[in-house]
């Protein structure tokens, strides 16, 4: 059970452009050289954030990205489902099967999904903004 | 992020043991049969589990497989733990293998409240609180069976 790269990073490019792009629009190029990962993967999940309504782009010579709401109004659960297409821990399975595998489903599976969904949802990216800048107050380091 | 098939299966495996009327040992192909898991699959599952203390072997005519300890000393995180690859939700969690951004990484706490999140629910449900709701649900489906 492990969260893909893809969703990491992309948290972390998100908050990223969270905290720099209060005033203007962030290039892809400025939140990959200062999040170490390559331009090409950051184009790839900008698409999916933006296909979701969490970013919008600015084009131009001066492109960029922007949040497309504000960051108390963007939950973990909305930028997980956008990177990693559902927030489930487990397959939830329709089909007919076992007395006892049904039973499994009900009481622990569906428990379990739920219990992450709410956990998810009840984090903005806002709270990380703060969390980052408390973390990192009175330090010139700017590593997410 | 899924808990895999094999962690999915072998709750249902060890359900499927505790849950079994008389005391005596229960085969793989009892178990294969009630769950439609395949006898090798099982067998590979039951490895883990007997590793990890979880479930004992017995030989002779009428082996099979036991738990090893109580339905209520096992939890759901052990039966996960033995059997998932990795029972963390990112690589880390543990401070050994943080990378040296760690004192200012700003996403890690969120994957510690989320492994904290799943194992309140998976390291405080045993196996017994599963078989309790499990006849409870049994004896309904019965009830309803004779209306």
């Amino acid at each position: 059970m492990r969260l893909s790269t893809k969703c990491r990073y992309g948290l972390r490019a998100l908050i990223d452009l969270a905290l720099f792009s209060t005033e203007k629009q962030i290039a892809l190029k400025d939140i990959a050289e200062r999040q170490n990962v390559s331009l090409k993967y950051l184009e790839q999940e900008f698409s999916l954030l933006k296909r979701t309504g969490l970013v919008r782009s600015v084009k131009g010579s001066r492109g960029g990205y922007l949040l497309a709401k504000p960051a108390e109004e963007i939950l973990l659960d909305e930028i997980i489902r956008a990177l990693e297409g559902d927030t489930l821990i487990i397959d939830v399975d329709d089909k007919e099967t076992s007395e006892l595998r049904s039973f499994l489903q009900r009481h622990l599976w569906e428990q379990l999904n739920r219990d992450v969904e709410a956990y998810f949802h009840s984090i903005s990216l806002a709270d990380l903004v703060r969390d980052y800048l408390a973390k990192t107050a009175g330090g010139e380091m700017f590593y997410i | 992020m899924r808990i895999s098939t094999k962690g999915s299966y072998a709750m249902e495996a060890m359900l499927a043991i505790a849950s079994h009327d008389d005391d005596r040992a229960v085969s793989i192909r009892e178990i294969s049969e009630r769950t439609g898991i395949s006898d090798k699959y099982l067998e590979q599952i039951f490895l883990l589990l007997k590793e990890a203390g979880l479930l004992r072997g017995t030989r002779g005519v009428g082996g099979g497989y036991v738990l090893s300890k109580t339905a209520e000393e096992i939890t759901v995180g052990d039966i996960l733990r033995a059997t998932e690859t990795s029972f963390s939700p990112v690589p880390c969690l543990n401070e050994d293998d943080a990378c040296n951004m760690m004192p200012i990484c700003a996403t890690r706490e969120v994957w510690i409240g989320l492994d904290a999140t799943i194992r309140a629910t998976t390291d405080h449900m045993t196996l017994r609180d599963l078989l309790v709701a499990f006849r409870t649900d049994s004896s309904k489906a019965l009830d309803n069976y004779s209306i």
